[in-house]
């Protein structure tokens, strides 16, 4: 602890930070935009100028930036001195000589970070008369807006975008009054966490493009607390509406999860909840086509299928929440109901979740993984599979160089000094995946083979860091010479991590991993094992299923069913079509709980329309076990309501049928299902209260309130009540602090931008004032005696005429929804067949783009030829979920043509 | 395609040389001086590719150096360069004034070129010479205590040598 | 207890039958009558003639646009969040190329709609409008068959274009000096 005397009045603060974090953490309101919790401080913009005193008897002082001044025992400072106050006014008047004034067409215009700072540092009054300089804007690429007269030169964005985020493409050009920040010319920003260029940029020069397409206020917008569906992560979001569209989608400060960033995927994936696909009536299929159905009716006909004596099989969903998939299960029995992904899938997510529970190695959660200094990446492409896992990873590959900057004594917060001592260096990182990946390019080793040979090469590092460990039999040199220094660099750190995943469905591939894990744990590392699974309910999921959908087709190859109820789960996309197609044609009716049409409805019966996050509430569970509840956003004007809401009316006598709340649906599964438990723990229940005031959905400035909807009923209704959270679909509630799993937006008096969550952090950069949101279902235990996994595979031959073809893993296209959203659709990648130029031109094949032939499960596939070298022979790469590769399941082998 | 010739690519293999292994993006100042030297007086984007694909950089690291500094010309420039300067001690000596007459006697704004290519005006940001203001550098060497009449006398002086030079 | 001297007796004795004829009480109620036939109206023969209004006057709703008949309106919504009635809402939409004759500037209210049985008519959405697009016009007293007409869409309130019907923009600009709706 240090004392530090701010105005006069003696504050104690923790060790190791510098005067800007401690004043926010303090309270104080103190002006700034080139710092960032995440990114740090360069004392570039001059902003949080304060007046540094010597000692107490010092009268004078001088000017010194907050940012880059450690808070040592007896620094003393003034903010409210008039010659700091003069300083920072005069200050953000230069800065603002160029900016345009345009607010009122400005898409961050009532959440500007410098509208708020200039009304904080007191300049009010612009004196400079002449021409403001202009520039031309570049285009971005579907998802930002670039308007870079509105630039006020903080850096903040090429230091997010290159440094912290690894981007190639962005950069600043020119010097003093002239400074572009842009692309070298127009084309698409690459990186996969460009997005969070429109948080990280104080003022509107990176902007939201899909929110322009629709563009509401923030005061305006009507949201909720929830968590990104795109992929396992289950990364804090916060999810907005207006008219009954959601409008964006903007990150919600979890300092355990995704801290304040997001990936694109999750933040400009969300629009297919506003697709003219969606389902929003309930359907029955007569004479061929589906018909609108009054909502009785269908649970009458529904139920009447279901009678006694009928065989009944319920197929659950890793995208529906704990609650659809657990009340599923109760509606057709625990024998009837499977859990909505191949057996392949659902045991090795079983395997996962097993070495969760019962291995004693941590799984750090994505904000913890930032602190490791030494990765082992094993078979995952994690940049595309669980995108803000690379963002985490890409920051511990700085941290063992960064201890050469700690070693004399640079703070963590000095980022220009800890740069200019480590530049572009990177600490061990090791990746073996199949084909080269993204994060290749800070790796200190990389491998690509096939899955078996990727395991044999984690159980090779594992024999070398424990050696009582059964050794690796025919190794050859060169992947023994990589294992040595694997595990040597593990070794040599104090925090290795170790990530895997399900991606190459390979069970070796996850045995490895844990392996090499265990042995650095009885080596005394605190090592940490991270698994990634497909979906963002996987865990949640498996966890209440015994069976998978092939147990299902092997069930109903042998008696028909007469009722299929499929929940919230295009078949076609995760068990292939010929699975599909069997499973289909053997219930005599199929029900389906669902979002969008797919493959899957148009084989149907009856539909019910099932709300995405949007509109439902619901608990998920993600990667590491963490179960975090998300919120509806609204009640949409539709008959479109959360799927476990559908099921649970179906499972009651009809006649007496009785709404049950969230609450007691949660009640009922963790009762049955006790290892469950903390999940009630996740947020408040719906009765809680501030005082007497429920928690606002609505900042307090919502305006339109009796015209908004007045177009289409003159007298107003009344607003729909939330029973399932304590939130209010309204303004009204308590506007203070909010518990942090139903904060549902970021507001201070003065800080109206997304940097007023530094008010909601216990010290800024730290955790939520009441604990991040989320609750952990397991924790390791140091004692237990994990198993090794002794199963070593034999190395990969590849065949003479067949081929192996694998998955390959697209951000934009690889799942399932989001693909459907328009400006993730203009970035989905070509379908393409991968191959080695070797393999290619074995088949005769040898221009690039050239087309080829193969047959997947009697059908005929036709895609143009991509060559990757990194792709080890034998061995073709997919990418999967693309519309032209839907239907496929992975992995398979396949002869090619040309 | 542009490219050095054998004796200037010895040059750079030089002034790589001069840093440490692995550390060549160091090299870059004094290789765009190189190739501005070579390729016509100015950097085309062509250019500063081919000093990217020297040095192994990205070319938009090149970009972003060589637009920082105000001695690489980012257009041709004129066989005489005036850069004024028009930071504060020279601006209150009146360097706009200057600025202003030297772009009326050759019909150019700042930034551009006279048509016969003899002349382009810039400005400049400090060139540490505040003690002489209002000043320019011309080429390698700096004209202090400008006036008005001093600017004749040196565009005359410029048409003079470039006249004889022809 | 008397509080004040003001208290007035009230006479309460029963009325005698000459009273009880109202003969004199009648008389008493024609004459006046009949002296406010020779007296000055205090009505007017709306809508026919009309009062002229002070020059602050609050009536109904108009749009503004630019001298060059641009909509000034960039659905910047700040008199949405002014609206004490929260009786304005509206929706924006981004200009496109060739529309710059139409928009003032790259943003325009596509949907722009104030609920009239809510308006309370304080001007507030004046003042907070960055961009003088709207002021409240010296337009007063609208009727309509049905509650739906008062809901105002962009179409009822946008000004004529003063380009091409300069007449009709003129009397929609009303007395107001020009100066006070910003179209110097």
């Amino acid at each position: 602890m240090a004392k530090v005397f701010i105005d006069d009045i003696e504050y104690e603060v923790p060790d190791g930070k510098n005067m800007l974090e401690v004043c926010l953490s303090l309270g104080f309101d103190l002006t700034y935009f080139c710092w960032h919790p995440a990114l740090h401080s360069i004392g570039a913009c001059r902003q949080c100028g304060v007046i540094n005193y010597k000692d107490e008897n010092d009268k004078r002082g001088r000017i010194t930036m907050a940012c880059m001044l450690p808070a040592s025992n007896g620094t003393r400072i003034s903010i409210e001195a008039k010659a700091a106050h003069d300083f920072r006014a005069g200050n953000i008047e230069s800065l603002m000589l160029n900016h345009p004034h345009d607010c009122p067409v400005c898409d961050e215009g009532g959440e500007c970070h410098l509208q708020d700072m200039t009304l904080m540092s007191g300049h009010n009054y612009r004196r400079y008369r002449f021409k403001k300089r202009t520039h031309t804007n570049q285009y971005l690429g579907p998802f930002l807006n670039h308007e870079m007269n509105r630039c006020i030169q903080c850096y903040r964005c090429v230091r997010f975008y290159k440094d912290y985020a690894g981007g190639k493409d962005l950069d600043v050009f020119a010097a003093h009054d002239d400074i572009y920040f842009g692309r070298s010319e127009d084309g698409v920003l690459e990186n996969e966490f460009s997005g969070n260029l429109v948080e990280v940029c104080p003022t509107g020069v990176f902007t939201d493009k899909t929110l322009k397409q629709h563009y509401t206020r923030k005061w305006d917008l009507t949201s909720a607390p929830s968590v990104c569906h795109g992929c396992s992560l289950g990364c804090n979001i916060l999810a907005s509406q207006r008219y009954g569209t959601i409008r964006r989608i903007l990150t919600r400060y979890n300092g355990d999860v995704n801290g304040y960033f997001l990936c694109d995927r999750g933040r400009f994936g969300y629009e297919y909840t506003n697709s003219k696909k969606r389902i929003i009536k309930a359907l029955k299929r007569v004479s061929g086509t589906y018909q609108p159905i009054e909502n009785g009716n269908a649970f009458e006909e529904v139920k009447a299928l279901m009678g006694e004596g009928k065989k009944v099989i319920g197929i659950g969903s890793p995208r529906a929440s704990l609650e659809s998939n657990f009340l599923l299960k109760e509606l057709v029995g625990e024998n009837n109901f499977y859990g909505g992904i191949s057996n392949t899938e659902g045991n090795l997510i079983k395997q996962v979740i097993d070495i969760l529970k019962k291995g004693k190695v941590k799984t750090p959660s994505l904000a913890e993984a930032k602190g490791y200094d030494a990765v082992f990446i094993v078979g995952e492409d994690v940049t595309n599979t669980a995108p803000m896992l690379a963002l985490s990873l890409r920051q511990a590959a700085k941290n063992k160089p960064n201890e050469e900057a700690f070693a004399i004594r640079i703070p963590l917060w000095n980022d220009v000094a800890i740069r200019e001592i480590v530049q572009e260096r990177t600490g061990p990182f090791f990746i073996a995946t199949v084909h080269h990946t993204k994060l290749d390019e800070i790796s200190s080793g990389s491998f690509y083979g096939h899955p078996d040979n990727i395991a044999r090469l984690g159980h090779a590092v594992a024999q070398k860091i424990n050696n009582n460990l059964p050794s690796v039999p025919d190794a050859d040199r060169e992947s023994a010479s990589l294992s040595s220094s694997i595990a040597e660099a593990l070794l040599a750190a104090k925090k290795p991590l170790i990530v895997s995943g399900t991606s190459l469905f390979s069970k070796n591939v996850i045995e490895a991993a844990a392996n090499v894990a265990y042995a650095l744990k009885e080596q005394g590392k605190d090592v940490g094992l991270i698994y990634t699974v497909p979906e963002a309910n996987s865990v949640g999921m498996t966890l209440l299923s015994e069976n998978f959908v092939d147990d299902a087709i092997a069930r109903v190859e042998k008696e028909r069913a007469d009722v299929l109820l499929i929940l919230e789960n295009d078949l076609y996309q995760r068990i292939g079509k010929k699975d599909s197609e069997a499973i289909l044609k053997r219930c005599n009716q199929v029900v389906a709980f669902e979002n969008l049409e797919n493959e899957t409805t148009n084989s149907c019966d009856y539909l019910f329309p099932a709300g995405t996050f949007a509109e439902s509430t619901g608990t998920i569970v993600n990667n590491e076990g963490r179960a975090q509840r998300f919120y509806q956003v609204h009640i949409p004007r539709n008959e479109v309501r959360s799927s476990w809401k559908w099921l649970d009316i179906l499972r009651q006598d009809l006649q007496t049928a009785e709404a049950k709340d969230f609450d007691a649906i949660v009640d009922e599964l963790i009762q049955k299902n006790p290892e469950l438990q903390k999940i009630k723990e996740t947020a408040p229940t719906a009765d809680f209260r501030i005082g007497t005031q429920k928690i606002p959905r609505s900042p307090h400035r919502f305006s339109g309130r009796t015209s908004m909807i007045a177009n289409i009923n003159v007298s107003e209704p009344k607003p729909p009540v939330d029973n399932d959270s304590p939130m209010s679909f309204t303004m009204e509630g308590y506007h203070g602090i909010q518990p942090s799993p139903d904060t549902a937006f970021y507001w201070s008096p003065a800080w109206n931008s997304v940097q007023a969550i530094n008010k909601y952090q216990i010290e800024v950069g730290g955790p939520l004032h009441d604990g991040n949101p989320g609750k952990r279902l397991f924790e390791p235990d140091e004692n237990r005696q994990a198993k090794y996994f002794n199963d070593i595979p034999s190395s990969f031959h590849p065949s003479n005429d067949e081929l192996l073809v694998l998955p390959l893993y697209h951000i934009y296209g690889s799942e399932e929804l989001t693909a459907l959203s328009h400006a993730v659709k203009e970035r989905i990648p070509q379908a393409y067949i991968a191959l080695n130029e070797n393999e290619a031109r074995r088949k005769g094949l040898n221009a690039e783009g050239g087309k080829v032939e193969f047959y997947y499960q009697d059908k005929k596939w036709e895609l143009s030829l991509k060559i990757d070298n990194s792709l080890p022979d034998g061995i073709a790469g997919l990418p999967k979920g693309l519309n032209e590769t839907s239907g496929i399941g992975y992995p398979f082998r396949t002869k090619i043509n040309s | 395609m542009i490219k050095f010739s054998e004796e200037k690519l010895k040059q750079v293999e030089k002034i790589i040389a001069r840093y440490p292994e692995g550390k060549q993006k160091s090299a870059l100042l004094p290789v765009l001086h190189l190739a501005q030297q070579e390729f016509g007086g100015w950097l085309s984007p062509e250019t500063m590719d081919y000093v990217a694909s020297l040095l192994g950089l990205l070319t938009i690291e090149v970009y972003e150096v060589a637009t920082f500094y105000s001695m690489y010309n980012l257009k041709p420039v004129g066989k005489y360069v005036f850069e004024v300067c028009q930071t504060g001690p020279c601006i209150t000596r009146g360097s706009d004034d200057i600025i202003k007459y030297i772009g009326e006697r050759l019909g150019i704004k700042p930034g551009e070129t006279t048509p016969d290519g003899l002349f382009t005006l810039k400005t400049a940001e400090c060139l540490g010479a505040c003690g002489y203001a209002p000043m320019m550098q011309m080429g390698k060497g700096f004209k202090e205590h400008l006036t008005k009449e001093k600017v004749d006398e040196i565009i005359e002086e410029c048409r003079r040598s470039a006249a004889i030079n022809n | 207890m008397q509080l004040t001297q003001r208290a007035k007796h009230v006479d309460r004795h029963p009325m005698t039958w000459i009273e009880r004829l109202y003969f004199w009480n009648i008389l008493k109620g024609m004459l006046i009558t009949l002296r406010h036939l020779f007296k000055r109206k205090a009505t007017i023969n709306f809508p026919e003639q009309k009062r002229s209004f002070s020059s602050v006057f609050r009536g109904l709703h108009v749009l503004n646009r630019d001298e060059e008949g641009r909509e000034r309106c960039t659905a910047c919504g700040l008199c949405a969040v002014a609206c004490p009635a929260e009786a304005i809402t509206m929706e924006a939409a981004e200009r496109l190329p060739g529309e710059e004759q139409l928009y003032r500037e790259e943003k325009y209210a596509a949907k722009y709609e104030i609920n009239m049985l809510r308006c309370i008519f304080c001007g507030l959405c004046e003042e907070a409008c960055p961009k003088d697009a709207i002021y409240l016009s010296q337009t007063f007293a609208p009727s309509n068959y049905s509650r739906k007409g008062f809901i105002y869409k962009k179409d009822d309130m946008l000004i004529p274009n003063p380009l091409t019907e300069p007449e009709t923009y003129k009397k929609a600009l009303g007395e107001r000096p020009a100066k006070m709706i910003g179209n110097q």
